[in-house]
């Protein structure tokens, strides 16, 4: 009887085991620094004498009245990069899923190849690719693209570009996987039943393909939304967005409380935006395969 | 050195293979740079709170009492690309010291970051010998941080130059010694701007809009427009500044600027990209050995001229050998070394004249050894109190997106 019961309280504490690792993982990596954060955003004090917790609330009002302008670039920006993203990579998850053949293997090789080179030296090889004497820009301004004194680096559309650049794979994976598992006979069913085939596209695999969007967009979205890197390399002030504050504010001007408010405050909009967006796509049907 | 930040890493990362002392340090000053980041991190997250009790206070004319012991262990730190290692090597060897210098300085509010919490708790920092740009140097002095220097240990201290001798947040300097100072100045490219720059406010000819870059650090930035605007920077009153970062503002908003930025400058302006640029003396000499193309001017105006000072941080363990190596670099055959490899301006009286003898080059070099005419036209960063200075940096990173 005594040995049945222990079985049993076994059986029922082997998911909660199972689970430990992750829920470690969580608590001493999210959960602990998240309240770390939120704990020193409600600091008050100064830099040379020191700050104390003080259910200081205004270096959260300081840094949304301070920062929204770079709030709003961010989100902006890492909205156009994600659209972007996402039409260069429908198509091309699309064709190494259907029409790739042989080629597969080779092609998911390819856009996973960046990956070997670090971030930073990625984006600093753009600044050379972008810069004023280099020959994108003298292409640029002989096409008409550019005004005479006209320039890449520096500007948004080069902080926007660096952003799709490098999360570009974070979309185009998630989309292969979706594609790749949609069975063809569903397709092949929609066709006998006289669906052509843009309307099988839209019927059958735009909706099976939707748990890549989610998940892609998502992948792309959040980390693009606190980047600062590529808008300190290829942009300017003028381009500087929320990751870049945080960062300076963090490590220059050492102002830790408004630091941290932003870093909530960022993490707070992207956890809303991210259960709205879950919301409007449906998110039962995403859950199963979603990330 | 004001202002290195996350910029240069990059920059350094990236800089191509030059069998220079530039390109060298560049690349391993990058680890270096990583871990530092990553210590100021802890830092920020483990030692944010503090007690609201400290007070500062002017520093009176004190003395360090540092008997002479056996030296064994240094442990000095100091900014990459800073000194001649040959120089440390012979200080071992001499003096049977085992000192462990290292490069970790890379910007003075990241480096006080790492060390304020146990400074402020009155513990040893494991370090000796500290290098802080004066305003860093100010405010140590100002809240205790510093140890008076014992100028027994330090006969040579008689060849420090005049002009630094009586800082005002260190007249007697009782706890500060100079080591490097240098100019911030203006790097250009004549064939881009295609005349030759005479003044601050040539930074503000619209024929060059977009082409043109300024420090992140409000010190040299505000400073050198002040400067252009006629203002004596020794005594600048608040409103100075704030009307150099005005201008700054509406230069950026205009795009007139084109960034905002640390010692990344460097390529941009090697490669064209910066036409213009706010440029330090030390680095000038190195990208016009790179690229005989760029020149450089002292504004008709004048230049900044800020000085990085070694302290010995309060509590550290081993006075007396920081003190001998401080009397050591000043003198003037050593000195003479440091200045040659490091292409700053020497603090050291005689210096000059060793380099005479060795490398005349470096000798008549005006950005090393400032001849007077120059040298009247050099001003140094715009002190203020605490709360000015968090006003006017306030006001500058709001400038700077930051």
């Amino acid at each position: 009887m005594a040995r049945l019961l222990s079985l049993r309280r076994r059986r029922s504490a082997l998911p909660y085991l199972l689970l430990a690792p992750g829920l470690l993982w969580l608590g001493v990596f999210y959960l602990v620094p998240a309240l770390n954060q939120v704990y020193v955003s409600l600091q008050d004090g100064t830099l040379e004498q020191g700050y104390l917790f003080d259910w200081n609330w205004s270096s959260y009002g300081d840094a949304l009245a301070d920062y929204r302008e770079q709030f709003g670039r961010s989100i902006g920006y890492a909205a156009t990069a994600t659209a972007i993203a996402f039409v260069i990579s429908f198509p091309l998850a699309y064709f190494i899923a259907f029409k790739a053949g042989r080629l597969k293997s080779l092609m998911l090789f390819l856009i996973i190849l960046p990956f070997f080179t670090s971030y930073l030296v990625r984006t600093i090889a753009w600044q050379t690719i972008l810069a004023d004497d280099s020959t994108v820009v003298g292409a640029a301004k002989t096409l008409g693209l550019l005004d005479g004194d006209g320039r890449l680096l520096a500007t948004r559309t080069a902080v926007i570009a660096g952003i799709t650049y490098n999360f570009l794979p974070f979309m185009a994976l998630p989309l292969y996987v979706s594609l790749e598992k949609i069975d063809r006979r569903l397709i092949e069913a929609a066709t006998d039943l006289y669906a052509s085939r843009g309307v099988a596209f839209r019927r059958v695999t735009l909706p099976l393909a939707l748990p890549g969007i989610f998940a892609g967009s998502l992948l792309t979205f959040i980390p693009a939304v606190g980047d600062f890197i590529n808008a300190q390399l290829l942009g300017s002030s003028r381009q500087y967005m929320i990751g870049n504050v945080i960062q300076s504010r963090f490590l220059v001007v050492q102002d830790y409380p408004v630091a941290a408010a932003l870093s909530f405050l960022l993490m707070a909009a992207l956890l809303v935006a991210v259960l709205l967006y879950a919301r409007a796509l449906g998110a039962r049907n995403l859950t199963e395969s979603a990330v | 050195m004001p202002d290195r930040s996350l910029d240069q890493m990059i920059d350094r990362l990236l800089e191509e293979e030059r069998f220079s002392r530039r390109g060298f340090v560049r690349r391993t000053g990058a680890a270096a740079l990583a871990t530092s980041s990553v210590g100021t991190l802890l830092a920020a997250c483990g030692g944010v709170e503090g007690t609201k009790t400290t007070t500062g206070g002017v520093a009176k004319a004190v003395t360090g009492n540092h008997p002479k012991v056996a030296i064994d262990e240094l442990n000095f730190s100091n900014w990459p690309l800073y000194v001649e290692k040959q120089v440390l090597k012979t200080f071992d060897k001499r003096f049977g010291a085992k000192t462990r210098y290292t490069e970790e300085i890379n910007d003075n509010e990241e480096f006080f970051a790492k060390v304020r919490e146990a400074l402020r708790r009155g513990r040893d920092v494991k370090r000796d010998i500290v290098v802080l740009t004066d305003f860093m140097a100010a405010r140590w002095i100002r809240l205790g941080y510093a140890e008076p220097l014992d100028k027994r240990n330090i006969p040579n201290v008689s060849n420090l130059v005049e002009n630094l001798a009586s800082p005002v947040y260190d007249r007697e300097r009782s706890y500060s010694l100079p080591w490097q100072s240098g100019m911030t100045l203006i790097g250009y490219n004549p064939k881009k701007t295609g005349r030759k720059l005479t003044s601050v406010n040539d930074f503000f000819d619209p024929k060059f809009k977009g082409r043109v870059s300024f420090f992140s650090e409000w010190r040299d930035a505000a400073g050198l427009v002040a400067v252009g605007q006629g203002v004596k920077t020794a005594d600048a009153t608040k409103d100075d500044v704030l009307k150099a970062i005005e201008k700054l503002d509406e230069e950026n908003r205009k795009g007139q600027i084109r960034r905002f930025t640390g010692n990344d400058y460097t390529t941009d302006l090697a490669k064209g990209n910066l036409w213009v640029a706010m440029a330090y003396s030390g680095d000038l000499i190195q990208l016009q050995a790179d690229n005989p193309d760029l020149e450089y001017v002292i504004p008709e105006e004048g230049a900044m001229l800020w000085t990085d000072n070694m302290m010995i941080p309060k509590g550290a363990a081993h006075p007396y050998a920081a003190e001998t190596m401080m009397n050591y670099v000043y003198d003037p055959v050593i000195a003479a070394k440091i200045a040659a490899y490091v292409n700053y301006v020497s603090p050291v009286e005689g210096a000059r004249e060793e380099l005479l003898k060795t490398d005349p080059e470096v000798a008549e070099n005006e950005l090393i050894f400032p001849p007077e005419e120059v040298r009247a036209r050099l001003h140094p960063h715009p002190t203020f109190d605490d709360a000015d200075e968090r006003e006017l940096s306030e006001a500058f990173q709001k400038v700077i997106g930051a």
